[in-house]
């Protein structure tokens, strides 16, 4: 520690600067008046009395030095105890807060790299969802299997048979009326046969009776003959009673036709109206169909679009989401550099006194850190182009 | 049948991210976090193909390679480094080690599995 030290020098400039004055001014006194016992013990007297001065001035000096010296070092040790204990506090400091620093690092890195595993799987997830939409639209708009303008166009295949099925059931109907209008006239006509025969019937009837009367009067040799009239009158009976029920019948058969006949007429109008209602709303289901089907073939291809873009840009996500290692990387190096740091401030505080700044070697453990930051910091970025991102050997 | 690739990287995430690109093409994944995890998991099983980080604590990929190449069944198996790593002094250094590939992270997934198709034997 630098004093301000006494030196022989000055103290003899203390005692000689006002002894000189006295003694030049002695000798010029005495060279001027003449040297006398008188002058000279009054000289020496001075002379002795300047160096008390001097000796009196340079104690005094002397003692308002070692005060100043005195408050000196104690302004000196109370800051070199405050240097002390602040570079103690500061290394007690580091020590404390560099393991701290160290977890909390190595905690958000890990939270960080967790929560990037989480998400990444559900992106994945999202991607899959996506593909799966894509791959069932691509079903939808192109299968063999399942495209929809190929079941409309089936259908509307399958049903122009039935239409057609119909339409040859309405012939036929038509046909069965047709036939049905002539067994009526048919009818009619045997109708009027029947009448005819009972007609014949009964003019054979008289005939007979005719017969029985002239038997009767040709007496016995009428009797024959009256028995043969007798025949013919109970087979003209017999034949009249034929004749009255086949009229019967016929007349029934004619009111069945022309029942038939009837409802063979309404069932053909009705036929004829349900298959041009039927046909008709056949054509528009299918058209409304159709309608349909090209509207949900947009639609499909826009969401098949959409699912397309968004997956895309889900993948893209999942490339800048790999920032994660480098991000990783980085925070391992602070956990590492900590990590020295604090080893560093422990080997020079088991050196104690005898420590220095020296020992921390501060420019080589920056240009250490720096080097290591910019291995990293220079690798590459996901804006890259891809003819650099892979190399075969 | 789906072949199947292993993943070493010391990064959870980039596994995860590297595993959701194959799995996505149809290969099967086994998982390693460094260089001796991986040697101890090539064994009793048939890796087709390798994709390995390089900078990894306990062995490192170059380490790993090497190692790899030692391995009579799997001397032949293509290995594919995917790395941050840019300097050619690296590169050089994996090709010597017998790697087949290098791809760069971030890596776009179809130019890494361009890059297994054409390496992995039909």
């Amino acid at each position: 520690m630098p004093h301000i030290q006494n030196s022989s020098d000055a103290k003899f400039l203390y005692v000689s600067l006002p002894a000189l004055p006295v003694l030049l001014s002695g000798v010029a006194v005495g060279w001027q008046s003449g040297i006398t016992w008188y002058g000279m013990l009054l000289g020496l007297l001075l002379v002795f009395g300047a160096i008390g001065c001097g000796l009196f001035l340079w104690r005094r000096h002397v003692d308002e030095l070692t005060q100043i010296n005195s408050r000196w070092e104690r302004d000196e040790n109370s800051k070199i105890d405050a240097v002390v204990t602040y570079t103690t506090e500061l290394e007690r400091l580091l020590l404390t807060i560099s393991p701290i620093l160290s977890q909390q690092v190595m905690v958000s890195r890990e939270h960080t790299e967790q929560e990037i595993i989480s998400l990444t799987s559900r992106f994945a997830a999202m991607v899959n969802e996506l593909q799966q939409i894509v791959d069932s639209t691509d079903n939808t708009l192109g299968g063999q299997h399942y495209h929809l303008d190929s079941v409309i166009n089936t259908s509307r295949d399958l049903l122009q048979p039935i239409l057609q099925s119909l339409r040859q059931t309405h012939q036929l109907e038509s046909d069965i009326q047709g036939e049905l209008q002539k067994l009526s006239t048919y009818l009619g006509e045997l109708n009027a046969i029947t009448t005819e025969a009972g007609e014949l019937t009964g003019r054979i009837d008289l005939l007979a009776l005719n017969a029985t009367n002239e038997a009767a009067l040709a007496g016995e040799q009428g009797q024959g003959f009256a028995a043969v009239a007798k025949d013919a009158r109970k087979l003209a009976d017999d034949s009249l009673h034929i004749d009255r029920r086949l009229g019967g019948k016929v007349n029934a058969i004619i009111a069945s036709v022309n029942t038939a006949l009837n409802i063979s007429a309404n069932s053909i109008q009705v036929d004829d109206s349900t298959l041009f209602q039927a046909e008709a709303n056949i054509n528009q289901t299918l058209s409304h169909l159709g309608l349909a089907l090209t509207h949900y073939r947009d639609d499909v291809e826009a969401l098949r679009n959409n699912a397309e873009q968004v997956r895309s840009e889900i993948n893209n996500v999942l490339v800048a989401l790999q920032f994660q290692d480098r991000v990783s990387q980085i925070l391992t190096q602070v956990e590492n550099n900590l990590l020295n740091l604090q080893k560093t401030i422990e080997k020079i505080q088991q050196q104690g006194s005898s420590r220095d700044g020296n020992m921390l070697q501060v420019d080589q453990a920056v240009e250490h850190i720096e080097e290591n930051y910019k291995s990293v910091n220079s690798r590459p970025n996901p804006e890259q182009s891809d003819s650099d991102e892979l190399t075969f050997f | 049948m789906a072949k199947t690739i292993m993943i070493v990287d010391d990064s959870a995430s980039m596994r995860q991210v590297v595993g959701i690109a194959l799995k996505g093409a149809g290969y099967e994944v086994i998982e390693a976090q460094d260089g001796k995890d991986a040697l101890s998991k090539l064994t009793g099983v048939k890796i087709h193909l390798i994709v390995s980080d390089i900078n990894m604590p306990v062995m490192d990929g170059i380490a790993f390679v090497k190692a790899v190449k030692q391995l009579d069944q799997y001397k032949f198996t293509p290995i594919i480094m995917l790395t941050t790593e840019m300097e050619p002094e690296k590169k050089m250094a994996a090709k010597e080690a017998g790697a087949k590939a290098w791809v760069t992270k971030p890596f776009q997934p179809p130019i890494l599995l361009a890059a297994i198709a054409k390496l992995v034997l039909p």
